[in-house]
């Protein structure tokens, strides 16, 4: 058979392809019914055979490469993205990633860096007001005290929810900035990391030797746990994808990245969670004006659920578990 | 990674479950800009739009702090989420890559995955440093890192598309093609003087579909010393006189291949792709013998 007959008995075909495909790229395949559905399989199944015999066949060039073009514009039409598993999270959350979280070396070194440099900084900047200058700046402490100047009033709703919006677009940005920058190697985080522990734990060091001390630590009690525990668990999924690229467990880097994934993005995807609560408790319990003591059983009971789920969720569970 | 294959150019061979291999073009910095800029401008638009439209409706209701909570939510949301939402949902691609027909596959060419999708445009942090803060708000990404992976890499991927295992493709739709029409008697008349066992080999055939396809478009001594090389030997074959043109002959032997002898009605074929054609050949009607 001449070239020209066959295009001219495939053409039609690949029209008919073309346009399934334009058809399918704007509706949903259930609004384009069994029968269209059923049609575009078997013109893709035939565009392909063209292709693949499009050399036995003596295609020009040009339709060749229009065929290229056309299998693999139908082939995105048949296996398209499968959105989101929602159903596949809860088991992910609750059983397998405290699991993991449990084992995990990042987190304790993240845990350990974020709380030493806190807890160092809190005793300096406690004990000498040189210190906490030096740390905080002169800017800051003044604008802390003036803050703190008056126990939280009663605010509107308005304004709590304003407020709730503002930690919800900032906070997670911080914590999402710090994950992505762990991939520079698992040391691109640190900085901030580090940067914000200095800070808080400063802040908390030095807010303890002032007259405010009663209006801070009301504020800051309640989302404490959610918001710092968060914080650490965002470096520490930035470090498990960038210590990866180091530690490969006989992978290339980039396999070994790309396997690293799988645990780090749950990690960040819950530390954004943890954001999202402690934004509730931080605009709608902190400065309400409760008794100290109910807001610190709020953190007493925030700190309860995390150590349930980090330590009892994260126990090491049977030898199917073990042996992984 | 078994479909991996030695890569020439911008062209990634893929072959599917069904042991189909074919080719997807990918999509170079820079054409992947332009999309992104448009994204950008959307997030920007739409936020500003629905800022006021919250601000006038809750606004009155002095319920303005409730709406203000839900926008920076969305904020945070277009910051950080509004590709990973749209490329999870859409099939790989934004509004931005739609306009533009690009689309984000998975490094293998199957489609992504709501995690691919979600991780590589969070990543982009890290692509899109050094980040020019404008206000404390608002921030100018460079992209240089993630310009520099895509150079580095053999498939223009930035540092998310590496962490993600996934590739930017294009998806240009294409009409299919006509066969050049080749109508002009001197043509005909020769094909129907070839030998008729004479049967043209594959490469041949490649290279005549792409000569003819390109000969308008090549100045008329510029083509004889393309024909030449083919062409000659090719006369020698089949003993045709010397002197004839070559591009004649090579047109002669593309008729014969893709149409078949001048027996058949040429005028009718629905290959023809414009009728004012035949008048190319003019020039070599005074050299055929």
């Amino acid at each position: 058979m001449k070239v020209a007959e066959l295009l001219e008995q495939r053409r039609a075909n690949w029209r008919e392809l073309e346009e399934l495909c334009r058809l399918m790229e704007h509706r949903t395949k259930r609004a384009l019914g069994p029968a269209k559905v059923l049609r575009f399989a078997a013109l893709y199944r035939g565009a392909c055979a063209d292709l693949a015999l499009a050399d036995a066949y003596q295609l020009p060039p040009n339709t060749v490469r229009y065929l290229h073009q056309l299998v693999g514009r139908a082939h995105n039409q048949l296996y398209p993205s499968r959105g989101f598993q929602v159903r596949r999270w809860g088991e992910e959350l609750l059983f397998e990633l405290p699991q993991r979280l449990f084992r995990d070396g990042c987190l304790r070194l993240a845990f350990l860096l974020f709380w030493g440099v806190f807890g160092l900084t809190a005793l300096l900047a406690g004990s000498r007001r040189d210190l906490a200058e030096a740390l905080l700046g002169e800017e800051q402490m003044q604008l802390m005290e003036q803050m703190y100047e008056t126990p939280p009033e009663s605010q509107s709703v308005n304004e709590r929810a304003f407020m709730l919006g503002f930690y919800i677009r900032h906070n997670p940005s911080i914590g999402l900035q710090c994950f992505a920058s762990g991939l520079l190697l698992g040391i691109g985080g640190l900085p901030t990391l580090i940067s914000n522990a200095a800070v808080l734990g400063a802040t908390f060091g030095y807010m303890a030797t002032v007259p405010q001390r009663d209006n801070f630590y009301t504020f800051v009690t309640a989302h404490g746990p959610f918001e710092l525990t968060a914080v650490v668990l965002a470096a520490a999924a930035g470090m498990r994808m960038g210590f990866s690229l180091i530690q490969t467990n006989g992978w290339t880097r980039l396999a070994s990245l790309r396997r690293s994934m799988h645990e780090a993005v749950p990690m960040v995807s819950l530390a954004v969670l943890l954001f999202g609560l402690a934004a509730f408790i931080e605009a709608f319990i902190s400065p309400a004006p409760i008794p100290y003591a109910a807001k610190a059983a709020v953190a007493v009971i925030s700190s309860g659920m995390l150590l349930f789920y980090f330590v009892l969720l994260g126990q090491p569970r049977g030898e199917s578990h073990a042996a992984r | 990674m078994s479909a991996e294959r030695p890569q020439l150019d911008t062209r990634v061979l893929i072959v599917t479950p069904e042991n189909i291999a074919f080719e997807y073009r990918l999509a170079g910095p820079f054409q992947r800009l332009p999309a992104y800029l448009v994204d950008l401008v959307l997030r920007t638009l739409a936020l500003t739009v629905i800022a006021v439209a919250v601000v006038l409706a809750t606004g009155g209701a002095g319920m303005i702090g409730l709406g203000m909570a839900g926008w920076l939510a969305l904020w945070f949301v277009s910051d950080w989420l509004y590709g990973g939402l749209f490329e999870a949902l859409w099939n790989g691609q934004t509004p931005g890559k739609r306009l533009f027909r690009l689309r984000v596959l998975s490094a293998e060419g199957q489609p992504i995955n709501a995690m691919q999708a979600v991780l590589r445009n969070v990543l982009r942090a890290v692509d899109a440093q050094p980040v020019l803060p404008l206000s404390t708000e608002f921030a100018t990404g460079f992209h240089l890192i993630g310009l520099v992976a895509a150079a580095a890499s053999g498939r223009f991927q930035r540092l998310g598309d590496l962490a993600a295992g996934t590739m930017v493709v294009v998806e240009q739709p294409q009409r299919a093609p006509d066969l050049v029409r080749m109508d002009n008697q001197l043509v005909v008349n020769l094909a129907s003087r070839l030998p008729a066992d004479f049967v043209a080999s594959r490469s041949l055939t490649r290279t005549l579909a792409a000569y003819v396809q390109r000969r308008r478009q090549i100045p008329p001594r510029r083509l004889a010393e393309i024909a030449l090389h083919v062409g000659e030997p090719l006369r020698v074959r089949l003993g045709l006189p010397r002197g004839m043109s070559h591009d004649l002959l090579l047109c002669a032997l593309y008729f014969k291949t893709f149409f078949g002898t001048a027996s058949e009605p040429l005028a009718s074929s629905p290959f023809v792709s414009n009728g004012s054609s035949g008048e190319t050949l003019a020039g070599v009607g005074r050299e055929a013998p």
